[in-house]
């Protein structure tokens, strides 16, 4: 206790230093003057009387220093002194100061910015109880490869009926409905959940009650989240028992969840009880449960497995083969980013690395000049120990003002980062990125790991110097020989691995050029879309819907300067896809009981022309294809290869399943040209077009499109308002051009492109700033030579290709090693984006090059200045 | 422990607290020079307070809490800072001084026999 008590007394006293050195100073001043009067009183004269006294005390200085050693902490103190003396010295040398700290903050900034999402999206604990018991059971689908598939309602309740290993399990699924807001109606992200999924997470409602007493058939209840009370209810606390319409239906509203809340960080906004299903064959649940205290995640799985296994052989139609499959729900939220983020951290840290290297080679080069300083310490008995101590603090000190910038910086680049990331994209938990205490610490750590990293080369090379040399001779340090060759190979080893990372960049960029430069099929030009979402009680029977689409069609077609318009169910690189079954008149089915599978769309009259899809064969829907009218079917050239190969398609027809065993007939009436459905980079896979009125399928969404003669952006408020004129119960969302619509399918390898490309162009921007330091260096170390060569009649060209031909020879050290590198990393690098080819040469090829011109710059303006030297000044350098 | 005239015995670290301890327990509140004074003057001046190893000394009791200090003024006008023994000192000097006591006692025996031998 009393020990500690005087550590922190002294620790204090380290930090109070002036009051306690004018109390210190006092007292031995009042102590000389008692001891003096004595000495007087005693008979000595004045002079004698002081001189004495001060013998006794043993030295003034001699004792406040002894004092000082025991008033604070020496270790502290010197601490102090040495951070003191660092920021003196960075502060005199404001240039090196400047370019270490940005080289580092950007090094560091960049390591933040990803940890913080990381950190958000992966290592944070989920928001509920005892999250490690929590697990996702996935049904797998091996024929399809599927490790992460939904499974069906009366699947889900065997599984609940059945399992040992579960304290409780639960399923939920996606429901986006239209939820009334104010005087509007928006599509909302929601979820429909079993009533027991709170308890599950172990999540109590900040409000009111969850579903626990819900039962099948009861009235309909809805729970909100926090952030859609806030916005639609104003936070109002007696919100529990009112009403809010959910797809024109009201519904009581009975709790309201906590802030931070959501069940898969896809930030839903409300919770509605899961309806009953009885189709075995229809999966769409996904399922979370918690495992029993004690019961291991491969014990579940044992025991999961075994009920699986029956359950395929109980309904070998629709479970044959089926398995499960448990994730630890932390990592099964993070399993589609974990990859890209775990990468992109290891690419900032190569990034760092390159920072540190450079730093160091300005250090060593700092070092070199300061050689004599530094001699002068150590001739005056500083130890190599105390003298590697304060270069070491230097470096900690520069590491730490870069990395307070980082943190800044990284803030900024992690708010920019989610915010590039669109709907289109979404990342769990992403939003919830913030700078935490984990954050904090992170960049602490890593601030001084990088001090030490790029302090120590410096540190141990300028710790040792050979004194008598350094003291006699100056400015032409002897240390000339070592430092320059360690600078050499940390040049080399930036540039090596700054082509690493461009070597990533290039091969991604091709890969989102080439998606780029994919025709989607269809013309983008002047075409703006909505997507429009009818309440479905509402529009429940098929003849509302179809009274819907012909007045909606009109009303838009009439609006000023639109060239046509036309509706779709699933319009292409949305994200919706719907593939259905069906037979082919006059051929058998792929196997008994099996149906041919196609992409299926519903499509309005003027479709085609409106997206500008070429017509092959036949014709496109038009007015006359309406209900009553013989249904018909538009196909596109690859349905038309794989179905009807080597025959025209046109008059041949399709039976498609209806609701209650009943089955619709449709005459192929039309070939349209291929669409990339589903993405840019996926081949057109087979569509059907059915017309929208003659679909007999619920089909409560659809997106208009509509082609204008002016800019199509222009018409998206009277688009909206001519829609919600039909019926202002229908949720119009999602305003867009089509030319935005293809742009945000490719936003995933549009934000890897852009990082890893940011990343490799900061690290060849830092790797060319070392050259060049290396290469001035080199220069203003050579003055003289240079100055002689010229005297002895060098030309300027020649000088220029002399100190060029140093710094390519380091870049191209750096490139064979990089390139080396490149053949090892991009196989990684290439899983961020699909479909994009490892070592490709050309890709090689151009990114050497890329380097190669970065280091000529960066070696032509120190080369230049050469040139320019004035041989009479060089010579009079000596 | 019989030192030359000439050469005084310096006094060794641990028994110096005990002495500023000893000294301000029956002097009452002194300044650092008045305790050094006293140290010599006690062990006849056979000790030599070296004083600049006082300070530090005085500085390690205050802050375990042994002591206290408070500026004032000494008795010939002099401005000086004065020591003060605390509670928690006075406890400390009982424990130091038994277990000294009990150290010399132990070193007394030890040497005794030997004396009878030679």
């Amino acid at each position: 206790m009393r020990r500690l008590r005087a550590w922190g007394l002294r620790l204090g006293a380290s930090f109070a230093r002036t009051l306690h050195e004018r109390d210190m100073a006092a007292e031995l001043e009042s102590h000389l003057q008692l001891h003096v009067d004595d000495n007087i009183r005693a008979g000595m004269s004045p002079a004698e009387a002081r001189r004495q006294a001060l013998l006794a005390l043993g030295g003034i200085e001699a004792t406040k220093e002894r004092y000082r050693d025991r008033r604070g902490l020496p270790f502290v103190d010197s601490l102090r002194q040495d951070v003191a003396y660092a920021l003196r010295a960075l502060r005199k040398n404001p240039s090196f100061s400047a370019v270490a700290v940005v080289t580092l903050a950007l090094g560091i900034g960049a390591n933040t910015a990803i940890f913080s999402v990381v950190n958000a999206v992966l290592l944070r604990p989920l928001p509920f109880a005892d999250p490690s018991r929590l697990v996702m059971v996935f049904a797998t689908e091996p024929s399809r490869n599927n490790q992460y598939d939904v499974t069906s309602y009366p699947t889900f309740l065997d599984w609940q009926a059945q399992n040992r290993s579960f304290e409780s399990i639960a399923a939920f699924t996606n429901r986006t409905l239209i939820v009334g807001v104010g005087s509007e109606f928006v599509y909302t992200r929601g979820k429909a959940v079993s009533p027991n999924v709170f308890d599950v997470v172990g999540v109590a409602p900040a409000l009111g009650r969850t579903f626990r007493d819900f039962q099948p058939g009861g009235p309909d209840v809805v729970v909100l989240s926090d952030g859609f009370w806030r916005r639609a209810f104003g936070a109002r606390p007696d919100v529990v028992g009112q009403t809010v319409r959910v797809d024109d239906r009201p519904h009581t509203i009975v709790g309201v969840m906590p802030p931070q809340f959501h069940l898969e960080g896809d930030y839903e906004q409300f919770y509605e009880p899961l309806a009953v299903e009885t189709s075995r064959g229809h999966g769409y649940l996904r399922v979370a449960a918690r495992l029993r205290p004690g019961v291991t995640i491969q014990q579940a799985y044992a025991d999961m497995s075994a009920i699986a296994d029956r359950l395929a052989r109980t309904y070998p139609r629709q479970l044959a083969g089926a398995g499960v499959n448990l994730v630890p729900l932390s990592a099964a939220l993070a399993k589609d980013v974990r990859f890209g983020l775990l990468t992109m951290l290891g690419v900032v840290a190569l990034v760092l690395l390159i920072a540190c290297a450079n730093v160091a080679g300005l250090m060593l080069a700092r070092g070199a000049a300061r050689q004599r300083e530094l001699a002068v310490r150590a001739a005056l008995g500083a130890g190599r120990a105390r003298i590697v101590r304060q270069l070491l603090t230097e470096s900690a000190v520069l590491a730490l003002v870069g990395g307070a910038l980082g943190l800044v910086t990284a803030a900024w680049c992690a708010r920019a980062l989610t915010a590039t990331v669109s709907e289109q994209f979404i990342v769990p938990r992403l939003a919830d990125t913030r700078t935490d205490f984990a954050v904090l610490t992170f960049t602490l750590l890593i601030s001084l790991a990088t001090g030490a990293v790029f302090g120590a080369a410096p540190a141990v090379a300028a710790s040792s110097p050979d004194l008598i040399d350094a003291l006699r001779d100056g400015a032409h340090g002897a240390s000339g020989v070592r430092a320059p060759r360690l600078r050499r190979g940390l040049v080399v080893l930036e540039t090596a691995l700054a082509l690493v990372l461009l070597a990533g960049a290039g091969t991604l960029l091709k890969t989102l050029l080439a998606l780029r430069a994919t025709h989607p099929g269809f013309e983008t030009a002047n075409v703006i879309k909505a997507d429009v979402l009818l309440p479905l009680p509402k529009y429940a029977a098929f003849t509302d819907r179809v009274r819907f689409y012909d007045t909606a069609q009109q009303r838009v077609r009439a609006l000023p300067g639109v060239r046509s318009a036309a509706f779709v169910s699933d319009l292409p690189l949305s994200g919706g896809v719907d593939t259905l079954g069906f037979h082919i008149v006059g051929k058998p089915d792929p196997a008994p009981g099996k149906f041919f599978s196609s992409g299926f769309n519903m499509a309005s009259a003027g479709y085609f022309a409106t997206l500008g899809i070429p017509v092959m064969a036949g014709r496109e829907l038009d007015e006359n294809d309406r209900p009553g009218t013989p249904p018909v079917i538009v196909i596109n050239e690859t349905a038309a290869r794989t179905y009807w190969p080597g025959e025209s398609p046109l008059g041949h027809q399709i039976t498609m399943p209806g609701p209650n065993n009943t089955s619709t007939t449709l005459t192929v009436v039309g070939v349209t040209g291929d669409v990339h459905h589903v993405g840019l980079g996926v081949p057109p896979r087979s569509e059907m077009y059915l017309s929208n009125l003659q679909a007999p399928l619920l089909w409560p969404w659809s997106s208009v499109v509509v082609k204008t003669h002016g800019d199509p952006a222009a018409l998206a408020d009277t688009l909206k308002a001519a829609l919600r004129g039909v019926d202002p119960t229908v949720a119009v969302q999602r305003i867009n051009t089509l030319a935005d619509v293809v742009s945000l399918s490719i936003v995933e390898p549009r934000v890897y492109t852009l990082l890893l490309g940011t990343f490799a162009a900061l690290a060849v921007l830092l790797a060319a700033i070392g050259l060049y330091g290396l290469v001035a260096y080199g220069v203003s170390q050579r003055t003289h030579e240079l100055g002689v060569r010229m005297a002895l009649g060098a030309t300027r060209l020649e000088i220029v290709r002399l100190v060029l031909r140093e710094g390519l020879w380091l870049v191209m050290g750096g490139a064979v090693l990089g390139l080396a590198g490149a053949f090892a990393t991009t196989r990684v690098l290439v899983g961020l984006v699909k479909g994009s080819r490892a070592n490709d040469p050309l890709t090689f090829a151009a990114v050497t090059a890329v380097l190669l011109v970065a280091g000529l710059v960066a070696s032509y303006l120190p080369a230049r200045r050469a040139a320019r030297v004035d041989p009479i000044t060089a010579l009079r350098v000596e | 422990m019989r030192p030359h005239m000439s050469e005084k015995a310096d006094v060794w670290q641990g028994t110096l607290a005990l002495m500023v301890l000893k000294t301000l327990e029956t002097l009452g509140p002194l300044h650092g020079y008045g305790i050094a004074r006293r140290i010599e003057q006690t062990s006849a001046n056979h000790l030599a307070v070296n004083y600049g190893t006082l300070y530090p000394a005085l500085v390690k009791l205050e802050q375990e809490g042994y002591i206290d200090s408070e500026w004032g003024v000494s008795d010939n006008n002099r401005k000086a800072k004065f020591y003060r023994l605390t509670r928690a000192g006075r406890k400390q000097l009982q424990k130091e001084a038994r277990d000294w006591e009990r150290t010399t006692e132990i070193l007394a025996r030890f040497l005794a026999p030997k004396e009878r031998t030679s």
